[in-house]
């Protein structure tokens, strides 16, 4: 028995190497830069600061916007690209022909990398020669500013936001779906009950697991949101897209503050780690 | 088996006996610089001296933020991976505090007066007065464009203050044009376009004794100016903004000379900007200074070398060639050579901004200064907060930054 502990625990051992290496070293550091002044171009002058980067943080008012925009940002993705991902996955599991077609298209803009998606549509929402307003001059609209304009600004980043992920909630409610027995569907026709009602009763309970998941993943990426907002809008305007990345890199990574931006990616973390628990408890729980 | 065996012995020797044979090993200079143009300019030239020095020259080329970083990471290391580098000018002071850079006049580097002198003033430290730490490799300042087709079609001269230009872009708007274009994104783009037009008015972000003025009245007044030149006009980015100007559908704005096209036929035309709020007042500097320098790293393995590289690089004979690859000249005898100018009719005027022209404050914390006054120039044209507000913001939130 002790012989067979023994192995088990060598043979986890380069995993346990690996992880502390990759994850456990770098966490180690950043939290302890975080209660220090480090700046990468004076390694020498580093002294630790105790909260100082973390009550900057918390008081500067440029962190709280941000903060509320990336909490805002997250809310809207999430239930867009859920919601609209979970009518095109019933719409397409639906179709007898074409779904494999489908299923393929819909999933190229999640496969292309965020700073690609950003340079695309930074041409297509250009103001003076972007498709967007040139179709919106045919019909005799004036260009729109999409991205200098504080109205639309936000609504711009979340709905390319949302073209490029909602296939990838698609994708896992889909294959959801795919697994729900048809003999349920028969029985409850059996019994009478009609389209919403298998749908609410049997469609939702079979594939909430898959729109858990979704719902958990999205959450913590879009947390992430970086890319776009740096292509598109820098913030701007008036920080309407500022996010808790783009502050960091801003204030902390772009001016070699390590502590501070240390300091803001612990935050960061701890806002993840919330939300992401409240989504895994629900999770167990119902399992 | 033993065919293995003798084909592997046979491989082993070949190698072995190249390798003895081989040229003695060749030096290497590695350059991280900003990507596009530049780049291109240096390949153009390199070869004569990797032939002359046996030399291999390695340039890589960054976005702007990317080069910021690399130096950065690299800054650290005993022996640099990067030998040459180069440097957005707002870069330099947080760069010579660090010792990023090698000391050129300690190497016995002997100051070049060709050099214009402002240009030459960026690359020391302390700013314009210490030894020479960085040489300007792209002579880049920021310009008044405007579309002469459509300035020749209303027989208008070129604006020589800012009231001229509100009413330049009044009376074009009413024609149907675009009459201004401000680049108002949050961040570098606002501040950058919004400065010269601060500076014209006799402001500036800090006073001699770095205490914060952008809250006041020149400085409310330049940025009320500013919005009614966006009330007349668009906001608009780059891209946008040459496009709109060189095609003539907007009549005026102001940028860097790289980003237009640069032939004799080019419809956007360049001047100095314009420094005085109307014909009456007093003359300012105004037009914002962007030299790309260029300096030996501390920690190169081979400073000697490097700096040969660096004084081939920016000789007079090589910017000539240069500027035929998109390089921007940064020499007098350069900006003003009879055939180049025959070609490239705006380097006169570069020549005569760049004399006249105004750097930006020289603090290792220019950076986080910039994006605080970007974030409230940008809530101020938005309309989220008022001029007053938005500027009593901005100097809290810069007055804390140089705090720290």
């Amino acid at each position: 028995m002790k012989q067979n502990k023994t192995f088990s625990y060598l043979m986890s051992l380069p995993t346990i190497i690996i992880l502390a290496f990759l994850t456990v070293f770098p966490l180690g550091y950043t939290i302890y830069y975080s209660f220090t002044n480090f700046n990468m171009l004076k390694p020498k002058a580093l002294k630790f600061i105790g909260l100082s980067n973390f009550e900057k943080i918390l008081a500067d008012p440029y962190f709280q916007q941000a903060l509320l925009n990336t909490l805002k940002f997250m809310v809207l993705a999430v239930i867009l690209e859920t919601g609209i991902g979970l009518l095109v996955a019933l719409l397409i599991n639906s179709l007898s022909k074409g779904q494999k077609i489908f299923r393929t298209l819909l999933l190229l803009p999640v496969v292309l990398p965020p700073v690609t998606v950003a340079l695309i549509w930074r041409i297509m929402l250009s103001n003076n020669y972007g498709i967007i307003n040139k179709l919106l001059e045919l019909v005799g609209i004036a260009p729109v500013s999409w991205l200098n304009d504080v109205r639309t600004a936000f609504y711009c980043i979340l709905a390319i936001d949302v073209w490029q992920y909602m296939p990838f909630a698609f994708l896992l409610i889909y294959a959801s779906l795919q697994s729900v027995p048809e003999s349920q569907y028969e029985a409850a026709q059996i019994d009478g009950a009609n389209a919403f009602h298998q749908f609410w009763y049997i469609t939702i309970p079979n594939i909430m697991g898959g729109i858990v998941l979704v719902i958990l993943l999205r959450s913590i990426d879009s947390i992430r949101l970086f890319d776009k907002v740096n292509i598109l809008t820098r913030g701007g305007p008036a920080n309407t897209t500022a996010t808790i990345t783009q502050y960091i890199y801003n204030y902390g990574v772009g001016n070699y503050r390590i502590g501070f931006s240390s300091a803001g990616a612990i935050v960061m973390t701890l806002i993840v780690l919330l939300i992401s628990s409240l989504y895994v408890k629900r999770a167990f729980q119902r399992n | 088996m033993k065919k293995i065996v003798v084909v592997m012995i046979m491989l082993l020797s070949v190698i072995l006996l190249t390798s003895a044979f081989a040229p003695a090993s060749q030096e290497k200079l590695t350059i991280a610089a900003r990507g596009g143009s530049h780049v291109d300019a240096m390949e153009a030239v390199k070869g004569e001296f990797e032939t002359a020095n046996n030399v291999k020259i390695e340039i890589l080329g960054l976005e702007s933020a990317d080069l910021k970083q690399k130096i950065g990471l690299d800054s650290v290391n005993k022996t640099g991976q990067l030998d040459l580098i180069m440097i957005d000018d707002p870069w330099m002071p947080e760069f010579a505090e660090s010792g990023v850079m090698a000391n050129l006049t300690e190497m016995g580097y002997v100051e070049d007066e060709d050099f214009a002198a402002p240009s030459r003033a960026i690359g020391k430290d302390p700013y314009g007065e210490g030894d020479v730490y960085a040489l300007p490799f792209s002579g880049n300042v920021m310009l008044f464009f405007y579309n002469k087709d459509l300035f020749d079609s209303k027989s208008l001269s070129v604006p020589a203050d800012w009231k001229s230009v509100l009413e330049i872009a009044k009376q074009m708007k009413s024609d149907g044009k675009i009459g201004y274009v401000i680049r108002g994104q949050q961040g570098n783009p606002i501040v950058t376009d919004y400065l010269p037009i601060l500076w014209s008015y006799g402001g500036n972000v800090f006073d001699a004794d770095w205490n914060v003025t952008i809250n006041t009245p020149e400085a409310k007044a330049a940025l009320e100016l500013y919005m009614e030149l966006l009330a007349n006009g668009v906001n608009y980015e780059k891209n946008d903004i040459v496009a709109a100007v060189s095609e003539g559908k907007a009549a005026m704005s102001l940028g860097w000379p790289s980003w237009y096209i640069s032939g004799a036929d080019a419809k956007a035309a360049y001047a100095p900007i314009p420094g005085k709020v109307d014909a009456d007042a007093e003359l300012h500097g105004s037009g914002m200074i962007g030299n790309w320098m260029m300096a030996v790293t501390a920690n190169s393995h081979n400073k000697e070398l490097a700096l040969e590289f660096l004084k081939f690089v920016t000789s007079a004979e090589n910017q000539k060639v240069e500027a035929t690859f998109g390089g921007v000249p940064t020499r007098a005898s350069v900006l003003t050579d009879p055939e180049l100018t025959a070609k490239y009719p705006y380097l006169p005027t570069l020549l005569e901004a760049t004399n006249n022209s105004v750097v930006r404050p020289r603090t290792p914390l220019w950076s986080n200064v910039e994006t605080a006054l970007g974030t409230e120039l940008s809530s101020a044209i938005s309309g989220v907060k008022t001029v007053d507000q938005a500027l009593t913001d901005a100097a809290a939130a810069i007055t804390a930054v140089m705090a720290e």
